[in-house]
């Protein structure tokens, strides 16, 4: 059965649309993945010396072993953005003559196999085997990395359970994320001493097997937990409807914008009631606090003003660049629809400029609490601002029909690749570099200041020549729209 | 009303649609029959301008469906899900068509009032996503969405598909009181010989994309579809 099973999956996996069609995302995930696994086994080897010479500590074990609970706080994160949730579609085989257990088991037992269960290794087996294993020997180091990979693998679980849980809400892990601040600042305070605990389980872990084995106990107990809700889950009728919870989610100011507003108004729901636009939506809020990390140190500030360019320019534009990169997949399941309606293709590719640039703007004025770092800030993201309303806006609007791919709504965002193609990409590219040509040739003169004018003005010309550019726009989809539909009705 | 000129489709040198002419007169309500494959959602997705034809063309009102927005105001349709819009309430849902054909709450009233039956207290005012609509529901709000606007033709795919019988027989009733009323073109398809002849005054069967019969409203067309089907 397990061999079936694992054909089937492969099966599903080389046959599913997008393996054949994208071999450009597969390569690039994989360079991703290799890079991954490159750079954690050069950390690994190199920790030692960077705890003892980088960080001038002698005692490099208990000093590692003091990190190691945060370590797995920052790992749990991790897993939470990257790990989904084990599916296979088990419908078609409930009610054929196989364990029910069986495929449980196997669905939890292969959910095992992921880079994050691996990733321990690549950083610390080459510290047991050279700090530890000269300190307890041989047994002390296969203990010692024995139990902070067991522990890998119960958070595995754990995510998985959270996750179930918390229906990939991101509330549940900033709660997570801000208790153990709190007790990381404990820590340093010195009110309760977490790196204690943590110094005392792994120095343990070295010393004998009764750790590792409280840990194993704890891994069978947390895979029981999963196992349960698996099996319970399996009643496909029990699983939750999504009922409509607030029901005046009605964005009724846009009424008086005309058809143009109606469309406006579905795409608000669109957002606001599925997992993965809602996401997209939410890290579009924690990137305007990306400006925090750079505008905060000088060496940024005053050493690298093109940097801040690039900083400006995702503060404003990162939900028009993340939202906008999918922008016709999102409406992939309704397309047929929205072109047999009597609505021109102009007002539908209207409501999305209007919608694009209006969270702009916004993102443009919750920024402005940046004038506190200078008013320069300021300048340069309102130019930046209006280059993304003139000119990346269409630069969006028009790659985004490249091939786009159909996406699944219900489905959680983070670390979700459907819909992603080719084009998503190398989308970027233009989005980011675009500023940096108009800029570039005024500061190689050493006025950057006319440079950051210049964007602005470019902005505004693509604002002045909105209605021709949209045109342009319009017609393009007119031709495209047969084979992006025909790919949307491919799935 | 509908006139098909030289229309053909290839996919890959395997040709799906071939029909050297077809009209459709106004106020006919003209039936699609045919095997799985025969090409009749393809034809109608030609028709609605989602497909775009190898060669010929689709006129409706004397002009190409091809680029072109007008019929958009007077042909409702309903094909499959892809009509639906996932995330709204069916309340929503019905509210934003009506608003593209200028509803007024009048109008939303009596449209309410006319499915009210076929609808059958599962539709309206339940707090349910399209989403999650059970096949026949979702029938059933596609097959009303098709009505709204006045539309001097209505397009419909297998709608008895997916229907419990009283849901069928509604659905039939529906079809055959509109034209009593008013003059309206239907294109049906459907593998219900028995809904169909009792709708449709002309029946054409599509095979390999072909037209290979064209029946017109004699007495014994389910019999003479009986016989092909057979074969």
């Amino acid at each position: 059965m397990v061999t079936t099973l694992l054909d089937h999956g492969w099966k599903k996996f080389t046959r599913s649309a997008s393996f054949n069609k994208d071999v450009a995302t597969s390569v690039f995930l994989g360079i991703m993945a290799l890079m991954m696994v490159g750079y954690s086994l050069a950390f690994g080897f190199t920790l030692n010396t960077l705890i003892t010479k980088g960080l001038g500590q002698d005692d490099s074990f208990t000093f590692l072993n003091m990190l190691l609970l945060y370590y797995f706080v920052v790992e749990f994160v991790m897993r939470y953005m990257i790990q989904n949730l084990p599916v296979i579609d088990i419908q078609p085989y409930l009610h054929l003559p196989m364990k029910r257990s069986g495929i449980m088991h196997f669905l939890l037992i292969k959910s095992l196999v992921h880079v994050m269960n691996f990733l321990v290794l690549l950083l610390f087996t080459p510290f047991a085997f050279t700090v530890v294993a000269g300190k307890f020997g041989l047994g002390g180091a296969c203990t010692w990395i024995l139990s902070i990979w067991t522990i890998s693998l119960a958070l595995h679980y754990l995510v998985i359970i959270f996750k179930k849980q918390l229906d990939d809400s991101i509330w549940g892990i900033l709660v997570f994320v801000i208790f153990f601040s709190l007790l990381a600042a404990a820590d340093y305070y010195s009110w309760f001493k977490l790196s204690d605990i943590s110094a005392a389980l792994f120095s343990g872990a070295a010393s004998g097997a009764s750790v590792l084995l409280l840990i194993i106990l704890l891994l069978c107990t947390l895979y029981f937990f999963c196992y349960r809700f698996f099996i319970q889950g399996v009643y496909t009728d029990e699983q939750q409807i999504s009922t409509v919870k607030r029901k005046a989610q009605d964005f009724s100011f846009l009424q008086g914008f005309g058809n143009v507003g109606d469309w406006i108004n579905l795409e608000l729901k669109l957002i606001f009631r599925n997992k993965r636009p809602r996401t997209v939506l939410y890290m579009s809020g924690l990137f305007l606090l990306y400006g925090l990390i750079f505008y905060t140190q000088d060496k940024y500030r005053e050493g690298m003003p093109w940097f801040l360019l690039f900083v400006g320019l995702f503060i404003t534009g990162i939900f028009m660049i993340n939202y906008g990169q999918y922008l016709y997949s999102w409406q992939a399941s309704h397309l047929d629809f929205t072109l047999t309606r009597p609505v021109s293709l102009r007002q539908f590719v209207e409501s999305k400029y209007w919608l694009l640039n209006t969270v702009t703007v916004f993102c443009f004025l919750l920024s402005i609490p940046y004038a506190w770092f200078g008013w320069d800030i300021i300048f340069a993201n309102a130019m930046l601002t209006l280059f993304n309303l003139g000119v990346n806006i269409f630069i969006i609007l028009n790659m985004a029909m490249w091939g786009p791919k159909k996406i699944n709504l219900t489905k959680g965002g983070s670390m979700n690749y459907q819909g992603v193609g080719a084009a998503q990409w190398v989308m970027g590219i233009p989005l980011l570099l675009s500023p940096y040509v108009i800029y570039v040739p005024f500061a190689s003169f050493g006025r950057s200041d006319l440079g950051i004018i210049a964007i602005g003005l470019t902005g505004v010309l693509g604002i002045v020549l909105r209605p021709y550019l949209l045109n342009l726009t319009v017609k393009r989809l007119e031709r495209l729209k047969y084979s992006i539909a025909e790919g949307f009705r491919q799935d | 009303m509908i006139s098909i000129q030289s229309l053909k489709k290839v996919y890959k040198n395997v040709t799906v649609l071939d029909i050297a002419e077809l009209s459709i007169g106004q106020n006919e309500s003209f039936g699609l029959v045919g095997n799985n494959g025969a090409g009749k959602t393809t034809l109608f997705r030609t028709m609605l301008d989602l497909i775009r034809p190898t060669e010929g063309k689709v006129e409706i009102n004397g002009k190409n469906v091809q680029g072109n927005d007008e019929w958009k105001s007077y042909l409702g349709s309903f094909l499959d899900e892809g009509f639906l819009i996932p995330y709204l309430t069916p309340d929503e849902y019905f509210r934003f068509v009506g608003k593209l054909h200028n509803y007024s709450d009048a109008d939303m009233k009596s449209f309410y009032q006319k499915f009210e039956e076929l609808f059958n207290g599962e539709i309206i005012g339940k707090d349910k996503y399209i989403s999650d609509l059970s096949k026949g529901n979702l029938k059933k709000v596609g097959i009303a969405a098709a009505f709204m606007g006045t539309p001097q033709i209505i397009m419909l795919d297998e709608p008895f598909e997916n229907l419990d019988p009283t849901s069928q027989i509604r659905v039939k009733n529906l079809l055959l009181e509109e034209r009593k009323q008013r003059s309206i073109t239907y294109l049906i398809s459907s593998h219900d010989l028995n809904h169909v002849t009792e709708i449709c005054e002309r029946i054409v069967i599509l095979e390999k994309g072909k037209v290979i019969q064209d029946l017109r409203g004699n007495q014994n067309m389910l019999a003479e579809l009986e016989a092909y089907f057979k074969a």
